[in-house]
């Protein structure tokens, strides 16, 4: 360290002694092969960050502090062109030729920027316009199918934020998503950011180019690019769509015909409670009556002057789902500012970002879908007298209708990004970061659930999680209950790092230093709850109106009291480039992490990578061959750490709340320890080895990537259940199992046709996996290789569970009874442990290995078509031989309880004296692989219209148009992230397909 | 130059300051740490707290299933699938139970866990107490509640491992069943002289002197069965020190049955230790709840009993349990539900509407639809109508009516949740009293001046108008006990000291002798690999 203060030290002396250049100022067009002008083309000059864009004719003017400076002139898809300036000429003509490729663009990596040929580590990048089309509000949505490698699954619920996996899960620990660095700052909520205002997304992939954000990265890194103004030019810009979303499947569930028909032929009777010769189809009555509306606005302005540029933009999404009353609405206001200062050696920049999202989720949404399904046809929605039909004698039954409208469950989030940069150029090729940020999360949320909802304390109302665990009895209190929460999360970053940047003949080198802080509050706020309201009207807006006091054995619930966390993160880091002749590159990173959620024994660690790759198409060998225009071979090795999905204080010896006790005449509070310490809690470890190629062939027509990678996590951490006579908790966050992901991508992109009017541009992605926990076992407590895991609860199910972590298993193994047909009986009968067959096969103990969830390879495949000034793009994205485990359709294929509760229609055949019909088996497990034609977008672009118009450009998008699978679900996309992956159950939201019409103009 | 300089130096000066920054101690402001609790006598108190609430949690449940499931006291089928739970109930009446059943599990994982809790407690108490008599009590009422647990899994596990050092986190190996009664004697001896004298109030829901000489009583009683030597004389010892005290009396049979009521308490001048329940009480990480009349209540008497909740019902007694119930004038016949039901006046019918195939499954008419209308009759017989495998009675009426019901905790109408107030006895001073009329009949020494007939008709004369017994043999004070102590969870316990077990009642035919203690869960022995599995059990 003494040696870096010192470093820095010799810098400012240097920095001092020199004296600045003069700016030339140099401007021009930048044309392709057509002669037609590109409009955003980057134009950089060599060796500095220092550039622009181009404007809507293909137009840029730059500053440059070198007189003889080498201008980079690129743009996606072309090849780009290095432009030497002469000092007499101040306008050029600038040709790119097309390349099909997207090698030339510059790549964002962390702390630093590089060009794509230069890399040594495995990045891809999406651009704006390939990010997915459609009424999308979610990071992760907007990638899905678009990299080799990512594993999205997006639920059909549009207030959930899809599941993203890089690279087959790497930890049993709750958080798999990857890093998200948003303009340089890490750990950004990724929901603050308007899709609209997105230039680029690069996805580290390799353990080389994330290990430099070292305990972070183990998961991927995700950096997101937003846009920026630019010199001398003003733009205005909006956007708009209107969508329409309708249901495109649900369950099929029996209608009162197909159910009477079933109970006769079977000899069952509806109770006269239940049969009021209705026929309802209650999927339906909790549905929106017309369709989901969606619409979204954006505007943003953008320019600059001599010293300085802004962006500024303001997004508002606002989306019905398709579920009655349910919405969510959000405001997004964005504002990016640069301004060069001391000759523009000197870069400040403000970034700040406000969003604010209201949502109105469905009450009881998760009850409410299963009594949807659950309940019977010729049952009626409403009585004669217009008050709600119920059952209260049937335990368990309750009118979702009823529950929708007798309940409120709002949610309103803001969010706020703020950052400051200083940017300052030092002599010698040296420049110097300093960012601050800022972040601030508050959530407030209110539920409340009317004096109605009180009757259903009688009927024992079970609550619904999702996913799977434990239900528990819901109690609604008298006269109505509310709850009202309120917390704040923050973050404060410092980041400091300094660059340089150098060339020596043909040796260039790259370099970066720094140091990074970071202090996170958690959960900072309260929760509170009340019951016994005067009238229903105030919801859960007054809680000082109720009065819980009178109602015998109320409690009011306080939330979790592990609720608030404080944490503090403190990193240096240092990456070498060095790139010989642009032929040979080397690249070497180390960081070193701290962190004060880790054991004391355990809190600082490194992380080192080392990359190189040969471009052999700069080889003398290679330039008499015709075949490739470029051909590169990388490889590299890096660790990285994960360092999250677990309370700050875990690794601590505290007590807390164990509740209460009778001491002499009262309960009182009992406090104890309420988790094991573990003083040598420590960071999983990832380490990655990748081998990659890249190419481009047939003069630009073909270009693409492949990688393989041997991703091996040690020291997975795992709540592991320890002997509670020892550690009363019964469990131990600790470091123990193992995980190997293998796999291979592949990425290609071709143009097949480009002629003057028409146009056929294609990407396909490919990515195989291979996940397996290679040891499970802790090494303080003994445990077993084995957890059985997932547990969805069906009725007469206690216990029963679906999957199982094993050594030597990937992880969403299925382990499960294994379904042997049925007996002369008529009753399903199992394989028992020991090969027999068996009616009554005991939990655990008569399982079997069933399959797994993780797919066997994935595919994205994108087409992007021009015909004079219309455009269409047709995407499919597909998963390939994973299984799903239906426990959806298990339990509602319960023949013998049909005069109770509905069944599928695929039940019909059963018979009710099949009592094991339901149970969770192989029966259940499912082919689920698919694809997806996910979205049809035809556009049509005039141009420039008029004086003040630049651009104007409509467009039609259908998501969702069709998919193509055997699965016999809802849908057969499940969730893959998570420790219980493609577990179907309880999945009753419905799919939905999404009609938008949407208009951008360039003013 | 001198304004560059300016300029930068601010974040110059910054970065160095960080970088000499590498703090990373994070103190805790929002949480217990050691540093800050327990400091005072208030706290220390609230340090013994876990130890009560983790004991409450699972003694209405696996402690309940284990004690009478697994007798002719009561019985759980399956109705129509529901209770049918992986076999787990059925098994306890079938005493086929494996070393998987989740109710084995769970009375080890729990008893396993109040020790633990207990060991844990004392060590920190250890460390953050002062010496001195507040800090004998407190910890010898804690280490009397680690003998109850450990004498529970003694009893029901037969070799269980001793561990009572927390921190001390190697497992140990099963120590023999003799081993541990003399571990249990031993602390529970050495508790005595500093635990509390008083009753009531005070130290109602916590261990006092009594309690400690009480469960003495109670494993010299069954010594023979737990180390293979008799200790009659130790019971009755142990059972004078109890009666010497002067603190406890018979319930008279007036309020015998209110004894059991929700607002039961400190005042019951039977209890010498017991769980006290309450809706209000809130326990993290255990169940700590008492769901009697779910389980007891049928659900066509929700409106009878005040109920908020429609109770589940499946269970029921069994007909050769309740023949015991033989005297007309015992007080103790009103804790069952049998026969034509009636609502509280007496008079007015409890009826249920239903269908006729709703009232029985297996009507075959063609106006199955058509709706019936009945008076509830509770039936003395489990008749496994639906499926002989599955344990099921069948999911109509009938099935529903099947067995009488115990209300002896009555249903408690003022909780807002299944949860009752009633607070459930471990040790009564009946208990007492019968434990040392039974010590005499098995050749202890009568003391006092009393005799086994005396100490049993001193229990009786508060139970039934009928005359006083003349004559006492041990067999009639097995029936006395099975009145005495229904629903309490000791007759397993009994039924095994009197060579009962393996005898024959309802569906049952098992007679294996191993089955006296329950196999070492299959879970437990994932959690601690040196533990054995017991004999006959397959290894």
């Amino acid at each position: 360290m003494e040696k870096l203060k010192l470093l820095l030290l010799a810098f400012f002396i240097g920095f001092s002694i020199n004296s600045w250049a003069q700016k030339t100022q140099v401007s021009g067009v930048v044309l392709d092969e057509q002669n037609m002008p590109l409009p955003a083309a980057n134009v950089l000059e060599s060796g500095t960050n220092n550039g622009v864009g181009t404007d809507a004719e293909g137009k840029f003017k730059i500053s440059i502090s070198n007189k003889s400076a080498v201008l980079i002139v690129s743009f996606v898809g072309y090849v780009e062109q290095r432009v030497k300036v002469d000092g007499s000429k101040s306008n050029y003509s600038i040709k790119l030729v097309s390349s099909a490729t997207g090698l030339e663009q510059v790549v964002v990596v962390g702390y630093g920027k590089g060009s794509r040929k230069n890399l040594t580590t495995a990045v891809s990048s999406v651009k704006a316009d390939q990010l997915n089309n459609g009424v999308i509000s979610d990071v992760g949505q907007l990638l899905q199918g678009k990299v080799a490698g990512l594993n999205v699954s997006a639920s059909g619920d549009p207030t959930k934020a899809s599941s993203v996996v890089l690279r087959g899960a790497s930890t049993l620990n709750s958080s798999q998503g990857p890093f998200y660095v948003v303009d340089g700052i890490p750990g950004v909520d990724i929901s603050i950011i308007a899709p609209e205002d997105i230039v680029t997304i690069d996805v580290l992939k390799d353990a080389a180019a994330t290990a430099i954000y070292g305990n972070r990265a183990a998961n991927g890194v995700i950096m997101v690019t937003t846009k920026r103004g630019n010199k001398d030019k003003t733009q205005i810009s909006y956007s708009n769509y209107f969508g329409i979303e309708n249901v495109s499947n649900q369950l099929d569930m029996m209608n009162s015909d197909q159910l009477r028909a079933f109970t006769t032929k079977n000899n069952l009777n509806f109770t006269p409670e239940n049969d009021k010769g209705a026929n309802t189809d209650w999927q339906k009555e909790i549905l929106r009556g017309n369709g989901a509306l969606s619409s979204s606005h954006n505007l943003s302005m953008s320019g600059g002057g001599e010293h300085g540029n802004y962006f500024a933009s303001v997004t508002s999404i606002s989306k019905e789902g398709v579920l009655l009353g349910s919405k969510f609405s959000r405001v997004i206001a964005h504002l990016a500012v640069e301004q060069y200062a001391i000759d523009d050696k000197v870069k400040f920049g403000l970034n700040v970002t406000n969003s604010n999202s209201i949502y109105n989720n469905v009450p009881q949404r998760n009850t409410a879908l299963l009594q949807a399904v659950n309940h019977l046809p010729v049952s009626p929605v409403r009585n004669a007298d217009g008050s709600y039909f119920e059952n209260f004698i049937q335990t368990g039954y309750f009118n979702p209708v009823a529950l929708i409208n007798h309940g409120d469950d709002d949610t309103k989030t803001n969010n706020f990004v703020g950052s400051f940069t200083t940017e300052v150029k030092l002599p010698f090729g040296f420049s110097y970061n300093l960012n601050l940020s800022y972040q601030q999360l508050n959530s407030l949320h209110g539920e409340f659930y009317d004096s109605y909802y009180a009757k259903y304390n009688s009927a024992n109302f079970y609550n619904n999680p999702d996913p799977p665990q434990v239900h528990s009895l819901m109690n609604f209190g008298v006269n109505g209950s509310a709850l009202r929460n309120s917390y704040q999360n923050t973050n404060t970053i410092i980041e400091s790092f300094l660059n340089w940047d150098k060339t020596f003949g043909n040796h260039k080198i790259k370099a970066v230093v720094g140091y990074s802080w970071q202090e996170d509050v958690l959960g900072d706020g309260f929760q509170a709850t009340n019951t016994n309201f005067p009238v229903d009207d105030v919801s859960y807006n007054n809680l000082a109106l109720g009065n819980y006091g009178s109602v015998s054995g109320y409690r009011v619930d306080f939330g979790d009291s592990r609720a608030y966390q404080k944490k503090r993160l403190i990193s240096e880091f240092a990456r070498v480039n060095y790139n010989y002749n642009d032929k040979y590159l080397l690249q070497g990173s180390i960081r070193r992490d701290g962190g004060s959620v880790f054991g004391t024994n355990n809190q600082w660690g490194y992380f080192p990578s080392v990359g190189g790759a040969w471009r052999i198409d700069k080889e003398g060998f290679m330039q008499n061959q015709k075949i490739f225009t470029d051909l590169k071979f990388r490889a590299s090795y890096g660790e990285t750490g994960n360092s999250s999905g677990f309370n700050a204080y875990t690794a601590q010896f505290i007590s807390g709340s164990l509740g209460t006790f009778y001491y002499n005449g009262q309960q009182i509070g009992a406090y104890g320890p309420n988790q094991a310490a573990n003083p040598d809690l420590n960071w999983e470890k990832t380490a990655t080895t990748n081998l990659g190629v890249d190419f481009t062939i047939l003069k630009g027509k073909l270009s693409g990537s492949v990688d393989v990678y041997d991703k091996q996590t040690t020291d997975m951490i795992f709540n592991y259940a320890v002997n509670p006579v020892l550690v009363p908790v019964g469990t131990i966050v600790a470091n123990g199992g193992n995980m190997s992901n293998r796999g291979i991508e592949v990425a290609l992109n071709a143009t097949p046709v480009k002629t003057k009017n028409f146009s056929w541009s294609t990407n396909f992605n490919y990515s195989h996996n291979e996940n397996i926990i290679t040891k499970l076992k802790n090494p303080y407590f003994i445990g077993g290789d084995s957890i059985r895991r997932v547990s969805p609860e069906g009725g007469g199910q206690t216990g029963s569970t679906l999957q199982i972590f094993k050594e030597g298993k990937p992880l969403g193994q299925f382990f499960t009874l294994q379904y042997a047909g049925k007996n002369s009986a008529g009753v399903s009968q199992y394989v028992a442990k020991d090969g027999s067959l068996t009616t009554t096969p005991a939990i655990g103990v008569d399982y079997h290995y069933a399959g797994s969830a993780q797919p066997k390879f994935l595919l994205g495949w994108d087409n992007n078509f021009t015909y004079k000034k219309f455009d269409l793009n047709i995407f499919f994205r597909g998963v390939f031989g994973n299984k799903i485990f239906n426990a959806t359709r298990a339990d509602l294929f319960r023949p013998s309880t049909a005069m109770t509760t509905n069944i599928l229609v695929d039940a019909a055949n059963e018979s009710p004296n099949d009592l094991n019909a339901y149970k969770y088996s192989t029966r259940f497990i499912e082919d689920g692989s698919y694809i997806r034609l996910d979205n049809l977008t035809l556009g049509y672009d005039f141009g420039s219209v008029g004086k003040y118009i630049k651009k104007i450009r409509i467009y039609e998008t259908v998501n969702n148009l069709f998919v193509i699978t055997k699965y016999s679900g809802i849908d057969p996309e499940v969730e893959q992230g998570g420790t219980a992956p493609g577990v179907d159950s309880n999945n009753f939201y419905p799919k939905t397909r999404t009609f938008l019409f949407g208009l951008n103009v360039i003013f | 130059m001198k304004k560059i300089s300016k300029y930068l130096g601010l974040p110059i000066l910054m970065v160095v300051l960080l970088w000499s920054c590498e703090n990373l101690d994070v103190p805790i402001t929002t949480q217990l740490t050691p540093e800050v609790f327990p400091q005072n006598s208030t706290q220390y108190i609230q340090t013994t707290g876990p130890v009560y609430a983790a004991f409450r949690g699972d003694f209405a449940f696996s402690w309940w299933w284990t004690q009478s499931l697994t007798t002719d006291e009561a019985i759980m089928p399956a109705r129509g699938g529901n209770w049918f739970d992986n076999r787990n109930y059925i098994a306890m009446h079938y005493h086929d139970w494996t070393a998987d059943n989740g109710i084995v599990s769970s009375l080890w994982d729990w008893s396993s866990r109040v020790i633990g809790t207990s060991n844990q407690a004392i060590s920190i108490l250890n460390e953050s107490m002062p010496e001195g008599a507040e800090k004998a009590t407190t910890i010898s009422e804690l280490k009397t509640m680690r003998a109850i647990s450990y004498f529970m899994m003694m009893d029901s596990y037969g070799n269980v491992p001793l561990d009572t050092l927390y921190g001390d986190f190697s497992s140990h190996a099963k120590s023999d069943r003799k081993v541990v009664f003399e571990f249990i004697e031993k602390e529970l001896k050495k508790a005595i002289p500093n635990l509390n004298p008083a009753s009531g109030i005070t130290t109602y829901g916590r261990p006092n002197k009594q309690t400690a000489n009480a469960l003495l009583a109670k494993m010299y009683l069954n010594a023979e069965v737990y180390t293979g030597t008799q200790r009659y004389n130790d019971c009755v010892a142990a059972c004078d020190a109890v009666i010497s005290s002067g603190l406890y009396a018979v319930e008279p049979r007036t309020t015998y049955l209110q004894m059991f009521y929700p607002n039961n308490g400190p005042q019951m001048k039977e209890f010498i230790f017991a769980v006290p329940f309450d809706p209000a009480a809130t326990t993290v990480g255990f169940n700590g709840q008492m769901y009697h009349a779910r389980y007891d209540v049928p659900r066509s008497e929700r409106a009878k009993f005040g109920l908020p909740f429609t109770p589940s019902a499946p269970r029921s007694t069994l007909p050769e349990f309740y023949a015991n119930f033989n005297d007309a004038n015992d007080i103790r016949n009103k804790q069952w539900l049998t026969g034509l039901q009636f609502l509280n006046d007496g008079v007015t019918p409890v009826k249920v509407t239903t269908t006729k195939k709703g009232y029985d499954q297996f009507y075959t008419g063609s106006d199955g639809g058509a709706s019936y209308t009945y008076q509830v009759d509770l039936t003395p017989n489990i008749v496994l109508r639906q499926n002989e495998t599955l344990f099921d009675c069948g999911n109509d009426e009938i099935a529903w009516n099947m067995g009488y019901r115990n209300v002896k905790f009555y249903p408690d109408a003022t909780s807002t949740s299944r949860n009752q107030n009633n607070d459930v006895p471990f040790l009564r001073y009946s208990d007492v009293l019968l434990m040392k009329a039974e010590a005499i009949l098995r050749g202890g020494n009568a003391t006092l001046g009393h005799t086994a007939l005396s100490l049993v008709n001193m229990v009786r004369d508060n139970r039934t108008t009928t005359a006083p017994w003349t004559s006492v043999t041990l067999e009639d004070l097995y029936k006395e006990r099975s009145r005495e102590f229904t629903w309490e969870a000791w007759h397993r316990n009994d039924m095994i000291r009197f060579g009962k077990y393996e005898g024959q009642w309802g569906f049952k035919t098992n007679t294996d002798t191993y089955r006296r203690i329950f196999p070492i869960p299959t879970n437990a022995r994932v959690l601690n690999p040196a533990l054995t599995q017991n004999p006959g059990y397959p290894q």
